[in-house]
Parts: C-alpha cells; structure tokens; sequence
C-alpha cells in the first residue's frame, strides 16, 4: 500500500510538464522583439509572464508590460496592456514569420525586469495532458500518436524546405543568366561607344582639315 | 498471491515508466531576434546529465548595401556564473554540451559590428530517461526504452531541421541580394563606360581646338 503511494506520488510529480521557457531581459522604455517562422495552418501557443523581483511582494507598476503579436501582413492577433502575465493562441492562417513585441513602460530610474517567455507551434503546442489515461496500452497509443503528429511536422517542413531551395536554384540560374548577358551587353557597349568615338573623332578633325 | 502482488508492481512501474517518457515531451525552442549591441536569454535546465544543443544563424544584416559577413559572439553561462563555451565572430554555428549542473543557463550575444542584426536561436535539452526495469514484466521494459530513444531522435530531426531552415534563409537573403547586385553593377559600369568616352572625346575636341585656336593666329 505504501508502495502504491509512493509510485503514485512519483507519477503525480513527473505529471507536471519541464519549463521550456527562454528569458531575457526588459528595460524601462525598451522593445524586444521576437518573431518566429510559423506554417499555415498549425496551432501556436504563447505564454509570457514577468519574473517576480521580490517574492510574496505584488509586482510594482513599473514591471507590466504591453504585448503585441502581429503577424507578416500587419494584422494584429494579440494585444495586452500593462499586463503581468497572459497567454495567447492562433491558427496561423498564412504561413509566414508571426513577431511578439514586449514594450515596458517609461521609468525614471532605468529598472530591468525578467520577461518569462514561452511559445509553441505545431505538435509541442497541443495540450495532451488533458487526454484521459484509462489504460496502458491506451497511453502507449498516445505516446505514437505524438510521434505520429511530429513526423507529419518534420515532413512538412521538410517539404517547406524543398520549395525554398527550388527558389533559390531558379534565383541562381537567372541571376547566372543575367550575368552572361550582361557581360556580352557590356562588351558590346564598350566596342559601339569606342567605335562612335573613333567616327566622331575622324569627322571633327576632317571638319578641320587635319586629316 | 505473490505472482498477483508482483504483477500489480509491474504494471504500476510501467505506467510510471510511460508518464515519465510522456512528460519528456520537449520540442525546441526557435526564435529569431533582431539584436542591437547585446542580447542574453536564459533557460532551465532541470536535469543533470542532459545533453543541450543549442544552435545559431545570423539570417541577415542590415548593413547598406547588404553586403557583410559580420557574425556575432556567444558566450554561454552555466548556473553558477562558470564559462561553458564561447563562440567568437561567426555567422552561424551548432554546439552540444552535457549538463553538469541543473539550473539556469545563460546565452549572451553580442553584436560588434554597427548595424543590427536578425539571429535565429535554437535551444534543445535531450532529456533520456533511463527506464530501469525493477517489475518482472519484461515485455514492456525495452519497448518504453526504444520508444524513448525515438523520441529522442525526432527532436535532434527537429532541431537539425529548423537549423537547416535558418541557413536557408540566410542564403536566400544573399542570393537576392547578389542578383540585385548584378543587375545595378551592368547600369552604373554602361553608364561610366559612356560617361567616360563622351569625356573623352570632349576634351580631345577642345584640346584640339585650342591647339588650333593658337597655331592659326
């Protein structure tokens, strides 16, 4: 019996998801940026909070920030005022690079304060610890299925990948291309204007009678 | 009564061993971010004997006419304030480490050329969690390890991927320019080649005539 509290106490401890946040740091009048490449049609999750300075103390004025997250076009998805924490989340409707600005608020004395910053895309930004586990081979179905998703994930932007790189061969091949002409543009210009000048030149001194 | 007892520990280590795989579920984290003189982000690292990858690509730099291959510096600090690893002057770059020390980790940029410049910044912690098979069911114990090494795999994919992806980007941006670059250097050398002759012949016409000008007095 205490066994089974034990390895129930274990389960319910690693139950809890590992902080995969990034940190950085935020002055008084300052705006960080931080964008993201985002297929169309995956799910982000964002999650941003400010790290108590003191704890049990709430957190003063000067440390609430102002979020925005737009994406390429302009189009604002997300907006926060003076907020200490909040979360976000969309389908991305274009693909494209989604950016989140953190603004903080003007302060007299300079004061540096702790953003907690969190995003996900794709598989990583689907809730599973909400799906019930009634069974073990159920949760081992579930483990697969989040394989599963990330291979698709991985094959897609592998597929992304594949039609940059066919842009960037038709880039070349043109740019090759028009370095070729250009080259024979060049000469030919240089021979036209030597031999117009060589025309003029004759023309003026005859006009002279030096020739 | 035993066989029963065991079995019940057996199953109840498995689940344990599955929740412990299913809570090891990290992507990485990309983000890209303009950066001005200095840049520091920090992450947890929640286990020792992890292995962090961390990658890096200056996508581009807005220097006039973007041209430039200025990289950035990387300085990576461990919980306690010690030096893991520094990284001077490159435009990209992919390392690994093993954790030592659980804790925050550090990563400092620091941007010494004047003009600001776009990074993506890739972090992953590897997280392999041994599963030590203490229940007689044997069945399952190297099935969770195979599937936990595989999960494993799929993120280094991932990672490698989105560090793929960054340089690809990166090299988008210098074609595009080089193409432009092609374009505007075949105007200005016909414009100075025509400028040059016109030159030319105008003064040689008005050396002449001034020789003229002089002799036929």
């Amino acid at each position: 019996m205490v066994k089974l509290l034990l390895l129930l106490g274990l389960v319910v401890g690693f139950l809890s998801y590992t902080s995969e946040s990034l940190r950085f740091e935020l002055q008084s009048g300052n705006t960080k940026c931080v964008a993201e490449e985002i297929n169309s049609n995956s799910l982000t999750v964002g999650k941003y909070s400010v790290v108590n300075p003191n704890e049990g103390y709430p957190i003063p004025d000067s440390h609430k920030l102002t979020v925005r997250v737009t994406s390429t076009y302009g189009n604002t998805l997300h907006s926060a005022d003076n907020q200490v924490s909040g979360q976000f989340s969309f389908v991305a409707a274009e693909a494209g690079s989604y950016m989140a600005c953190f603004f903080a608020p003007d302060h007299k004395p300079q004061t540096t304060f702790v953003v907690d910053f969190d995003w996900r895309t794709g598989v990583a930004a689907k809730d599973w610890s909400n799906v019930a586990k009634k069974s073990n081979v159920e949760l081992m179905e579930l483990e697969i299925t989040k394989m599963f998703d990330t291979v698709k994930f991985i094959e897609e932007e592998m597929f992304n990948l594949r039609v940059k790189e066919e842009e960037m061969q038709e880039l070349n091949k043109s740019t090759s291309s028009k370095m070729f002409l250009f080259t024979f543009l060049s000469i030919l210009i240089c021979l036209s204007v030597a031999g117009i000048q060589v025309w003029h030149l004759k023309t003026f001194f005859e006009k002279k009678k030096l020739i | 009564m035993e066989s029963r007892g065991r079995s019940h520990v057996g199953v109840t280590a498995m689940v344990v061993g599955l929740l412990v795989i299913a809570s090891q579920m990290q992507g990485s984290i990309g983000i890209r971010f303009v950066i001005d003189r200095e840049e520091c982000f920090s992450h947890e690292v929640q286990y020792e004997g992890d292995t962090l990858h961390a990658s890096f690509v200056v996508i581009k730099a807005d220097t006039p006419w973007s041209y430039g291959d200025e990289g950035v510096d990387l300085v990576i600090k461990g919980p306690s304030g010690e030096q893991i690893n520094e990284i001077h002057d490159k435009t990209s770059d992919k390392l690994e480490f093993v954790v030592q020390k659980k804790g925050p980790y550090r990563f400092c940029f620091t941007n010494k050329s004047p003009y600001h410049e776009t990074i993506d910044f890739d972090v992953h912690v590897g997280h392999f969690s041994y599963f030590d098979p203490h229940a007689k069911d044997e069945h399952f114990a190297p099935l969770l390890t195979e599937i936990a090494k595989l999960e494993e795999a799929l993120y280094n994919i991932q990672f490698e991927q989105h560090w793929l992806e960054a340089q690809t980007d990166r090299q988008a941006i210098v074609n595009e320019g080089m193409s432009r670059r092609a374009v505007h250097k075949a105007m200005i050398e016909s414009a100075a080649l025509i400028g040059v002759s016109v030159l030319q012949v105008y003064l040689l016409q008005r050396l002449f005539e001034r020789k003229l000008g002089t002799s036929r007095v």
